[in-house]
């Protein structure tokens, strides 16, 4: 590792704090919070309880829409099943046991399986963004209903009615008890302490998160969800790790709400709660855990102050604080969170250019073409990489290049229909284990849905996908990337707001999982993208070629055994188009490298053999020299038919 | 089962679907055209049964105060368009955000001015009564009205120089706008048009449901789930999710209680989105 590198990664550790910094903060606030709760009266105290649990409530949603992106308007709904849950078990067990700790426990885990029911649903339907507000919206009144609706005796669990309308009451308070001791019942003080400890650690535990890999590809998630999945990172499981981890943090916060009151009841499903969980939020920070914290004090404050004695008019201010907030802020929540998101990472450096930077950015960095262009790894031989650490369990990885009859790749009969449009119609192809080749055709001949075929991004309508032989048609594009099916799309899919050296990590913890490596072979393919001194720019500020030869390293970096190309010259320059073919035959020494292209020039100067497709099906293949002479295809390109 | 059992149930779920529809098509015109979230949807439906009511009161009779109710819900989308909607377009999240502040607002607005009871409005219509059951009138009203106001959308959208206009800046904003389309005036055109079918919704229920502030959020939800589960296509998709998510609804409702039979409505549709992402009307098969 250069000298470059270490100061690099010591400054990035720096400046997104550490666990040691994290600790000591959290340990002040608590000596704080625990001085002042012995200093005034005991009941102040009690009442600042629920603002701790409240901040505990707000950090859940930190972590899911600040970190995951995913907006859910059920945090306040999860935090009621978990009130609830603690209840239940609180008044049926807790005599007997002398505690309530199990019955906290409960509402976590209640709380995380009611969150993953829900998540799975809605993450492995794909459903977008937008459906899971909604989701998340009517699953909230639809239990405000149900709830409101069991005051019938019928309506218990064991010992402990639902009460309907009025509520759970008589919930025993939080009480702990050591082995064959006596129980004991949490002074209003104690209950306090616990608290604030609770939302420190939990805000702690999201700050931890937020800086392994995990956080990471969270937050990269939340920005180019496509190129995540592409990358071989499982989309769906990661966001329904987050929402089930958002549910059980919003269900502990519910427990100690139902043991902090005594007394539950169904308009905590309402509309208001959801509401406030999103306001606090939205006024501290989406995305730090400070804000959690910060929002809770201010809101409440200002709508207790400004919303009437009796709190009538707590509507009014606070649907006033949301259009204030949206309309406010010019670029959005969305935006100005994606600011403060870049912020919070450390990563200031980058954006403190700013968009506004790409005018006098230096010019593009010409591509040279090494002596060799690829680093080893990314052909699969590094040798600090040995087999055992990867973790593609499929198909083996061919050690030395397989015979040249052995297909890599192979769509065996494929088709895809959207709706009546028939895009792929039966095509038959097959691609060596190495060397280039390209795809050619009219627009709309099938070129790009056939490479959406290959990556998984959409599923077939018919026939079949091999990667050395085994069938991965039914695979998802993660499990294909991980396979070694790399894909850059035909409109550049990178991270536009994260930095480049970011993009490039994220790609390269995908394939070894393994922090240290990653680092390094960031490093390296810097150097080697000759991008090291747009290291910190946020990739979205790079030029249009740049961008491309980005993506490209991105793919690259996942060491791909099929890299599927879309356009990789589009809207470059000849000088960097000649560049990228020198890059695209490199890659095709040891990787089978599929090119779709308009540009004949940069297909004539790849030399590749080339295969057009025509209305979906394969109309020929041959050299370029020979297509060139075929009048047929001229025809389809102006077509004359 | 005895025909005049089997007429009473078909006709209690026609209604059910009815009302359904008659509350989705109005999201359903916001969402499918201009893809605004439109939160505060369920407060319109109650704005415009609270206008009626309005009517009604000051002596209008009870079908010109259904007009009038519409009208208004229509012209306070309008200049809601206006100040605050027109700002967001293309800010998804932030529409959302925005529209359910107005809607915390208007709840309390109309809470704090006419209370949290009130008195229904009584339709001059009677019954009739087909073998041993007797059928309100009103809810053959319903229908037509649903029927009506559905075909009467498609129809604006579909055969109206403002339809196409409102077609064009919805496929292409940008090419709308070079071709010569206002496209901001048609977009305040489409939000009223929405909220005006939201206030003949909320009229046409105050009748049969309770006229109270918070009636918004019993429609919200499932006019939402309706209106995603219709899809892309959403006139006709909200005609066939309203058929199909008011059948659960009824069986369940019919079968167990009004409670289940809205989580089963609610139930049903996320399943629905398991497996059709899309909707109804979308395309299958893709992700």
């Amino acid at each position: 590792m250069s000298l470059r590198t270490k100061l690099s990664g010591s400054k990035a550790t720096s400046a997104r704090g550490s666990l040691g910094a994290d600790l000591s903060v959290a340990g002040v606030a608590l000596a704080a919070a625990a001085a002042l709760g012995n200093l005034v009266e005991e009941f102040t105290a009690f009442e600042w309880s629920l603002w701790a649990i409240q901040a505990i409530l707000a950090l859940s949603l930190v972590l899911i829409w600040g970190y995951g992106g995913i907006f859910s308007f059920g945090q306040a709904a999860v935090y009621g099943v978990g009130g609830y849950t603690y209840g239940f078990w609180a008044i049926n067990f807790a005599d007997n046991t002398g505690e309530t700790l199990t019955a906290v426990a409960a509402a976590v885990a209640v709380g995380a399986a009611f969150a993953a029911l829900l998540g799975y649903f809605m993450f492995y339907g794909d459903v977008t963004n937008v459906y899971v507000a909604i989701i998340t919206l009517a699953t909230s009144l639809v239990l405000f209903a149900f709830v409101n609706s069991t005051s019938g005796s019928q309506y218990r669990i064991g010992d402990a009615p639902f009460g309907g309308y009025n509520g759970m009451t008589r919930i025993p308070r939080l009480t702990w008890r050591l082995p064959g001791g006596a129980g004991h019942e949490l002074t209003r003080v104690q209950f306090f302490v616990v608290c604030v400890a609770a939302g420190l650690l939990v805000a702690i535990g999201i700050r931890v998160f937020s800086r392994r890999p995990f956080g990471r590809i969270a937050v990269a998630m939340q920005h180019n969800e496509l190129r995540t999945e592409l990358t071989g990172y499982n989309v769906r499981a990661l966001k329904l790790g987050l929402f089930t981890a958002g549910g059980a943090i919003a269900a502990f916060a519910g427990a100690l709400f139902a043991a902090w009151g005594r007394f539950i009841s169904p308009p905590v499903f309402s509309l208001t709660p959801a509401a406030l969980v999103v306001i606090w939020v939205l006024v501290g920070s989406r995305s730090s855990v400070a804000g959690a914290f910060i929002g809770v004090l201010v809101v409440e404050g200002l709508s207790s102050w400004v919303g009437g004695a009796d709190g009538s008019n707590e509507p009014i201010v606070l649907g006033a604080i949301l259009i204030f907030i949206v309309g406010l802020l010019p670029g959005g929540v969305t935006a100005n969170a994606a600011s403060a998101l870049a912020s919070l990472s450390g990563r200031v450096a980058g954006r403190r250019t700013g968009p506004s930077a790409v005018a006098d950015a230096p010019a593009a960095p010409s591509l040279q073409p090494a002596t060799r262009l690829a680093p080893d790894w990314a052909n699969g031989v590094d040798p600090k990489r040995p087999e055992s650490k990867s973790r593609r369990s499929g198909p083996q990885r061919a050690e030395s290049a397989p015979e040249r009859s052995e297909p890599r790749i192979a769509a065996r009969m494929v088709s895809k229909r959207f709706g009546g449009l028939t895009a792929v119609d039966g095509v038959d192809l097959e691609f060596p284990a190495t060397g280039v080749s390209c795809l050619i055709g009219p627009n709309g001949a099938g070129k790009s849905t056939l490479f959406g075929l290959l990556s998984g991004q959409y599923p077939v309508s018919a026939g079949s996908v091999l990667l050395d032989g085994h069938d991965l048609t039914k695979w998802p594009p993660y499990r294909r990337a991980r396979q070694g099916v790399g894909v850059k799309l035909q409109v550049a899919s990178i991270y536009s707001e994260l930095p480049v050296r970011e993009n490039l990590w994220l790609a390269c913890f995908a394939a070894p999982h393994d922090r240290a490596e990653a680092d390094h072979r960031t490093e390296q393919l810097l150097a080697w993208l000759q991008f090291t001194g747009l290291a910190e720019r946020p990739a979205g500020t790079l030029s249009h070629g740049q961008q491309q030869w980005l993506e490209m390293g991105m793919v690259v970096a996942t060491s791909p055994r099929v890299v599927l190309l879309d356009e990789p010259s589009a809207g470059m320059t000849r000088e960097e188009t000649r560049r990228t073919g020198e890059l695209v035959a490199q890659l095709g020494e040891r990787s089978s490298v599929i090119v779709v292209e308009h540009d004949m020039e940069f297909v004539r100067q790849l030399g590749a053999p080339v295969t057009v497709l025509h209305r979906g099906r394969v109309f020929t293949r041959g050299s370029f020299e020979d297509l060139s002479r075929d009048e047929r295809i001229l025809d389809i390109y102006l077509g004359r038919e | 089962m005895a025909p005049d059992r089997l007429f009473n149930l078909g006709f209690d779920l026609f209604s059910g679907i009815a009302i359904l529809l008659l509350v989705s098509v109005g999201l359903a015109v916001i969402f499918g055209m201009r893809g605004i979230i439109n939160l505060a949807h369920g407060e319109f439906i109650m704005l415009g049964a609270f206008a009626c009511l309005s009517g009604v009161r000051s002596g209008l009779n009870v079908w010109v105060a259904m007009l009038c109710a519409t009208f208004v819900v229509g012209v306070f989308g309008i200049v809601l368009e206006r100040l605050l909607i027109r700002r967001l377009y293309g800010r998804l999240f932030d529409t959302m955000l925005a529209t359910w502040g107005v809607s915390l607002i208007l709840v309390q607005v109309v809470d704090n001015h006419y209370g949290s009871v009130t008195e229904g409005i009584v339709v001059p219509v009677g019954s009739f009564t087909v073998g041993e059951f007797s059928m309100s009138t009103y809810n053959v009203i319903l229908i037509a009205a649903a029927g009506a106001v559905t075909v009467g959308t498609f129809a604006i959208l579909r055969k109206t120089r403002y339809g196409l206009l409102a077609r064009a800046a919805t496929q292409s904003p940008t090419m709308a706008e070079e071709l010569g389309v206002n496209t901001s005036l048609v977009n305040m055109w489409t939000f009223g048009l929405g909220s005006a079918l939201a206030g003949a919704a909320g009229a046409l229920l105050a009748p049969v449901v309770g006229v109270i502030p918070t009636m918004g959020q019993v429609f919200v939800a499932r006019s939402f789930m309706t209106v995603i589960v219709g899809g892309p296509s959403f006139i006709v998709g909200t005609v066939s999710a309203s058929g199909m998510l008011g059948s659960v609804e009824f069986l369940a409702t019919n079968r167990f209680t009004p409670v289940i039979g809205q989580a089963m409505l609610l139930t049903s549709a996320v399943v629905v989105l398991r497996f059709m992402p899309q909707g109804l009307t979308g395309r299958r098969g893709t992700r």
